[in-house]
């Protein structure tokens, strides 16, 4: 079996288009691993004053964290959860 | 005279794709790629295990150990001989006993280089070694087939770890991110059955409290209810022992147990949701079996209900910082419990709730 040249240009290109393909949807299964960043809600156990601030290390649930800023009563570590950056931004 | 150049090299390269075949060099080719290809992998892991190895060698340092070599080195090696299992005969009894010996070792290692730190210092610097000597254990295992396959010339080995090094990679991915939440004692996935343990804490009116074998047992009243809340004294980096607790509070109450139910985390399938709740029969605990069976044993002895609540995440999700889905999941979890504690026992019954987990930043 002899191929002529345009032929076997044809061949090569096709076998190469297919190689592109593959390795293309290769890297478009990879899923893409998506950040996160850890977080703390805070509580007043007073008024029931909530807000969500970045995590300190070493902190826990039930930690007191300084005063509340609207009626001075004690603010409780709620919840310690990490959210996704992506989420943070829009 | 191009076409006799372009026939001349097809022929070519069929004359020596025939001679590959029939020789076996293609297997020869294929496995010099494997081998390639793992031994990539491997630097990898090798490069993730120093990292880790650093991080714990310099918490050591902060706690003020001067030569974290030593421990670090010894605790990576650390093991425990599985017990015979051909002879099944008190196998849970053996297996107890090693588990216990080990854990007790391990622990007595570390305060012995530590002695001045607090126990939740202790209990991260303890999973902190942990997970370093898992990701030595692993790069051990996988440098020892490759080295055997490359040896031995088993093209079938090499192909085998080469199949298995994605789910490998994964594994040790997994662990080398756990160490932040582990460093810093931010709770993770796992701690999501003691969390539910703590908020149905928070909601009743606490009667008693007391720690057994670094688990605590909380007497409450809620819902016109008993109820006694066991999981891992917090919030360190601890699992406890609920199996054996749970086992010698039933007995303590001569077996006056309404129903029991155990909260847990538990490996999702493939496709399944992060933080679905899924209501089931049996104990909801994954030791490797002493735990499990003390529950089992309790309950089947005095007829008691065991009902189990699981929140569904991956290995990843379970040891790597607590996702918010999975704190919302434990908020709804807390309900479900009510709800199952109302509607299977009637008022001034006596449940026993059981948070099972890692209460890595959950106190109480």
């Amino acid at each position: 079996m002899i191929f002529d040249q345009n032929t076997m240009l044809i061949l090569t290109l096709i076998a190469l288009a297919i190689l592109v393909m593959q390795l293309y949807m290769e890297y478009r299964r990879k899923p893409k691993q998506a950040k996160y960043i850890p977080k703390e809600l805070i509580v007043c156990k007073k008024c029931g004053y909530e807000a969500e601030r970045d995590y300190e290390p070493g902190d826990f649930i039930s930690l007191v964290k300084g005063k509340c800023p609207k009626c001075d009563g004690e603010l409780v570590i709620k919840a310690i959860y990490s959210v996704k950056l992506e989420e943070r931004k829009t | 005279m191009a076409t006799d150049w372009v026939s001349l090299a097809t022929q070519l390269i069929w004359i020596v794709l025939f001679i590959l075949i029939f020789t076996g060099a293609n297997q020869k080719i294929q496995m010099r790629l494997w081998s390639y290809d793992i031994r990539n992998k491997l630097s990898i892991i090798k490069s993730y295990l120093e990292q880790d190895r650093v991080r714990v060698e310099k918490q050591l340092k902060n706690l003020g150990v001067k030569t974290p070599d030593l421990l670090i080195k010894r605790a990576m090696d650390f093991f425990i001989i599985q017990p015979v299992n051909i002879e099944p005969t008190d196998i849970i009894k053996r297996l107890e006993h090693l588990i216990i010996t080990g854990d007790k070792s391990f622990k007595k290692m570390v305060e012995q280089a530590i002695p001045k730190a607090t126990k939740y210092e202790r209990s991260l610097v303890e999973t902190g070694l942990s997970i370093v000597g898992v990701m030595n254990q692993i790069y051990k295992i996988v440098r020892h087939y490759l080295l055997s396959g490359e040896k031995e010339n088993n093209w079938i080995l090499l192909m085998q770890l080469e199949m298995a090094m994605p789910q490998i990679m994964r594994i040790v991915e997994t662990y080398h991110k756990s160490l932040d939440a582990f460093l810093t004692g931010t709770p993770i996935g796992d701690s999501v059955g003691p969390l539910v343990a703590y908020k149905l804490i928070e909601l009743g009116r606490v009667i008693s409290k007391k720690v057994v074998e670094d688990t605590s047992i909380t007497e409450l009243w809620l819902d016109d209810r008993r109820i006694y809340v066991i999981k891992a004294e917090g919030p360190g980096s601890n699992v406890g022992r609920p199996g054996h607790v749970l086992y010698d509070l039933v007995e303590e109450l001569k077996g006056g147990v309404d129903l029991v139910i155990t909260i847990d985390a538990a490996l999702k399938l493939e496709g399944e949701e992060t933080g679905e709740i899924a209501e089931g029969i049996g104990a909801a605990i994954g030791d490797p079996g002493p735990e499990k069976i003390a529950i089992e044993r309790a309950t089947t002895k005095y007829g008691i209900p065991l009902k189990a609540l699981v929140i569904k995440m991956d290995l990843g999700e379970a040891i790597h910082i607590m996702k918010k889905e999975i704190y919302e999941a434990g908020e709804k979890a807390l309900e479900y419990v009510r709800k199952i504690i109302i509607e299977s026992t009637k008022p001034k019954s006596t449940i026993i709730v059981a948070g099972i987990g890692n209460t890595l930043g959950v106190p109480g």
